[in-house]
């Protein structure tokens, strides 16, 4: 009962942290407006007109470039974090998650092959649709056959093996990672740019197409994963015990691959690579709620969240008017906080 | 009287169309024209590499020209921005259009004939096409009066951040076009764009002069500091310590002062 209390208000308590977050993040940035200003032009744009002065273009800004930025870095937070605690979950591995078994550098290669393709054939210029979207279909074509891939490998006697499954995936990112250096060696500048964006994530280009693209697969995950979160507690105590316990073993696999490579696939494609959420946010949300994935995974999901949304806020303001490839600022964030889990851990386990 | 009414209405129509505006301009020759076309006072922003002329230095910088991103832009409430598609991002020009701020993107062709389409189109943008063709005429006048006789000098474009990031300017960057302007030809032949400089390669090339942007031998400490690159004193330009700078924006820039630009390197190559 202590604990059900426990986890209810962890619960609760992340989901009114990420309110604040949002809120502070939708009022900050390189237009000054006050959060009066912004609550009115929300307001106006729900259909309610308030007494406060705005200008024109604030509503502009806030509406197109401010929000669709701020819930597009939600929604990719969320997503990373969820594919981050299942993968754990799935390998039975703390160090797993979505960058380190070659999901999001087989989205980038797709990507950053597709951005030197574009170049030789001007087919992808002249069709509008093409040219705009053609990358996101690429990232998020390689991320699922990368997955497929390092799938087909690890199966035995139809089953896939857990820890060859690791393996594979490690050798599948160091291919994927030497392709997409080779062809910053192919690339001209231009081409070279569009590269170094993409591998060094940025929400930088959110409007609500790039919102509308990628929430059906960030949402799906979201909603379906912690129903597996029971099968994957049982998971844990190992695969033989959780077979006689009656879990579907094979088709847990499965589906927890599939949702986990759809979320991260969506993130990569609109944002590039965004490092280190899907690995530490499972392993902060574990530290306050115990190892329960019925708990542990709508936490990172928040957690996520909470944390891209305020890495981003990060590196859009601390050097403004210019800004900060995203990724950079959830390594800065991440990596000490991650090293003082470790040592905190190191404490409580008796060598 | 009716008529000098009507005559002065529509020249305050005419002058309130554009004295007001406020311009974003994030390509450093963009910004060139903009002033030379009589709209100094109205730049209310550009990016880092409009450094010329000096006022812009009191300017609003919004950030790298290839890193720019939507909202710093539109904090400055511009109700026109110009840039060229070479460094924009494309997810960035939809984010001006969709908030509404009239936005014209140029395409910049590394040539004379580039330049005077650019001031063309500029000026058209602006509205005031008369001044244009007035800038072109004295580009024209400039070009007739250029006198530049060919050497077989092998250039070399180095462009330095540091020891550590050396990159040549290779076919078809606007560094060659500058060179082949000032009657040259560059040392660095068989690929495009910009390579990644190694000794082997510097020492084939062997160029009879390496021409850099002041800042950039300035980052590498100098000419000696060029010189203790591996393999430059096995080329003419090191042993005879041939080093030619100049400033990026006027080299690189093919912007209204690309004649002068073309004047000055010639002059220097040819010293």
């Amino acid at each position: 009962m202590n604990k059900l209390f426990k986890n209810i208000s962890a619960i609760s308590g992340l989901t009114i942290l990420l309110v604040q977050v949002i809120l502070i993040a939708t009022g900050t940035g390189a237009m000054h407006m006050s959060p009066l200003q912004v609550l009115a032009i929300l307001l106006h744009r729900a259909g309610i007109n308030m007494p406060v002065v705005y200008e024109e273009n604030m509503e502009g800004v806030l509406w197109m470039i401010r929000l669709p930025r701020v819930i597009l870095g939600v929604l990719i937070g969320a997503g990373l974090g969820v594919a981050g605690a299942s993968l754990q979950g799935l390998f039975r591995n703390p160090l797993a998650d979505p960058g380190l078994i070659g999901i999001s550098s087989g989205a980038s290669m797709a990507a950053v092959v597709m951005i030197i393709i574009q170049g030789s054939f001007p087919v992808f210029q002249s069709i509008p649709l093409l040219n705009f979207y053609s990358l996101n279909f690429a990232a998020f074509a390689g991320a699922i056959i990368t997955t497929l891939f390092i799938f087909s490998v690890a199966r035995s006697g139809g089953q896939a093996v857990i820890s060859t499954m690791l393996l594979a995936g490690i050798a599948v990112r160091a291919l994927c990672e030497s392709v997409t250096g080779l062809m910053t060696y192919v690339a001209n500048n231009e081409q070279l740019r569009s590269i170094t964006f993409w591998s060094l994530g940025s929400l930088g280009g959110a409007s609500w197409t790039t919102v509308m693209g990628v929430t059906p697969f960030i949402l799906i995950p979201v909603m379906l994963l912690p129903r597996l979160a029971p099968a994957i507690n049982l998971l844990a105590l190992g695969e033989r015990e959780a077979m006689h316990s009656g879990v579907k073993v094979s088709q847990l696999k499965v589906q927890l691959v599939i949702l986990a490579t759809m979320a991260v696939a969506a993130g990569v494609a609109v944002a590039g690579i965004i490092g280190f959420i899907g690995l530490i946010v499972p392993h902060i949300v574990r530290q306050f709620t115990g190892p329960d994935y019925r708990i542990l995974i709508p936490g990172a999901a928040l957690s996520g969240a909470v944390l891209l949304t305020i890495a981003d806020l990060v590196c859009r303001t601390i050097i403004a008017p210019a800004e900060l490839p995203v990724g950079i600022i959830t390594a800065v964030i991440g990596a000490p906080f991650f090293i003082w889990l470790i040592v905190k851990e190191k404490k409580t386990i008796p060598a | 009287m009716n008529r000098l009414i009507v005559l002065t209405a529509t020249l305050l129509v005419a002058m309130n169309t554009f004295a007001q505006k406020r311009i974003v301009s994030l390509n450093g020759a963009v910004t060139e024209i903009v002033v030379a076309l009589g709209f100094e006072r109205n730049i209310v922003g550009v990016d880092v590499t409009s450094t010329y002329p000096a006022s812009m230095q009191q300017v609003a910088k919004v950030g790298h020209n290839r890193n720019i991103s939507a909202e710093p832009v539109l904090a400055l409430n511009p109700d026109l921005i110009l840039g060229t598609d070479n460094f924009l991002q494309p997810a960035v020009v939809e984010q001006f259009k969709n908030v509404g701020v009239k936005t014209q993107i140029f395409k910049q062709e590394f040539s004379i004939e580039g330049t005077k389409k650019l001031i063309t189109e500029v000026a058209a943008a602006l509205q005031v096409p008369a001044k244009g063709v007035a800038l072109v005429k004295q580009l024209e006048k400039e070009q007739a009066s250029l006198k530049i006789k060919p050497t077989n000098k092998r250039v070399l474009f180095i462009y330095a951040r540091g020891a550590g990031t050396m990159l040549v300017a290779g076919a078809g960057t606007p560094t060659e076009k500058m060179i082949m302007l000032a009657g040259a030809q560059n040392a660095a032949s068989g690929f495009n764009d910009f390579k990644p400089l190694t000794p082997e390669a510097l020492v084939t090339a062997n160029p009879d002069v390496i021409l850099m942007f002041d800042d950039g031998l300035k980052s590498m400490g100098g000419v000696d500091g060029l010189l203790k690159v591996q393999g430059v004193l096995q080329t003419t330009a090191g042993k005879e310590k041939k080093v030619v700078v100049m400033d990026g924006a006027l080299l690189t820039g093919f912007g209204p002062r690309v004649i002068g630009a073309a004047k000055e390197l010639a002059g220097k190559l040819n010293q």
